[in-house]
């Protein structure tokens, strides 16, 4: 059922993400400021916000679980911030580089967008050994579900928070009295946002596709194992994840 | 169009992309592994219910008047051919 429209997802992910490094590297200009080492603020970024509103997304599909008891709501959920974690790693690698590259560091402790995101990720590093201390499946989907949603809902605060902080180490390159991001900048930057969230669509889909087939194969590994109980009502015999 | 400085910077900015690009290439590895194992897994359970299918009609053409032969058949069958690695995952979610 998740596996329909993956192709051309994929094709269009492709497509998109190939169009935003053509437009990085043979089309925006080099910064005034920092050269060419600027060109990893077109990955660096856009995985951060795409990785950010993941978190959310996560958050959001764990209110709908609790709201309808629907277990497709949770894998959403679970799928949606396993895939944000991933991000993350990403976003925490090409910022290390970055910083290495701009600042002579790997890592500045007293830059609050960078302690803030490490915060983030390691919450969410936890969510997995949270939920599967948890045997029971039901307790362990709720359990889960309200995680991902006070989780969700500290991503929001915790980037009002560093907004409002005042830094002058890490650059602020949107809404900047001085104008922000030139047209051919921002033109770059949009496709490769665009790159980014379908790539995260992409994945999310794809491992939705994977989990909804093993579950079905265990249910009919269960169903054979126990013809007897196979005529309960499916939902009895596993949760459904289609 | 701009000309690459491959110098100190494209070091760094070459490490970024190889970064994300080598992330990426190993998820969809291991989602290429798991879909492996599952299509795998598919098979030894259509090979199974096939197997199973043969000998309940074997059966039903021996004891045509026992509408419970076939689901005995398969019963037995499921516990003794059955494929391994049925076992719930925990990443079933």
């Amino acid at each position: 059922m998740y596996g329909k429209g993956l192709k051309p997802l994929s094709i269009a992910t492709v497509a998109t993400l190939a169009a935003a490094f053509s437009l990085v590297f043979f089309y925006a200009p080099l910064d005034a400021d920092q050269g060419f080492v600027q060109k990893i603020f077109y990955v660096h970024v856009p995985l951060a916000i795409v990785a950010l509103l993941g978190f959310v997304g996560g958050g959001v599909a764990a209110i709908l679980h609790l709201r309808s008891g629907d277990r497709r709501w949770d894998a959403r959920s679970y799928v949606a911030i396993h895939m944000s974690v991933i991000f993350g790693v990403a976003v925490l690698i090409t910022g290390a580089i970055w910083a290495k590259a701009s600042w002579g560091h790997w890592w500045v402790w007293d830059e609050p967008t960078l302690v803030s995101f490490l915060i983030v990720f390691l919450l969410y590093a936890t969510y997995y050994p949270f939920r599967y201390a948890i045997e029971d499946p039901e307790r362990q989907a709720r359990y889960a579900s309200v995680f991902a949603i006070a989780a969700g809902a500290f991503v929001p605060l915790n980037f009002m928070a560093v907004r409002l902080s005042e830094s002058l180490v890490h650059p602020r390159v949107f809404a900047t009295a001085e104008g922000g991001l030139p047209g051919s900048m921002m033109l770059t930057f949009l496709v490769a946002l665009a790159g980014m969230a379908l790539l995260w669509v992409t994945l999310v889909k794809l491992e939705l596709t994977a989990k909804s087939a093993s579950g079905q194969l265990s249910r009919l590994r269960r169903a054979l194992d126990a013809p007897a109980e196979s005529t309960r009502p499916p939902s009895r015999v596993a949760p459904e994840v289609s | 169009m701009p000309a690459l400085p491959l110098d100190e910077a494209g070091k760094y900015v070459a490490g970024a992309y190889v970064v994300f690009m080598a992330l990426i290439l190993i998820y969809v590895a291991i989602m290429a592994v798991k879909l492996q194992r599952i299509e795998r897994e598919l098979r030894e359970l259509a090979s199974f219910v096939e197997a199973a299918a043969g000998d309940s009609g074997a059966q039903s053409r021996h004891h045509p008047a026992r509408p419970d032969a076939g689901a005995r058949a398969q019963g037995s069958q499921s516990s003794s051919v059955r494929p391994s690695g049925s076992g719930g995952r925990a990443d079933d979610v």
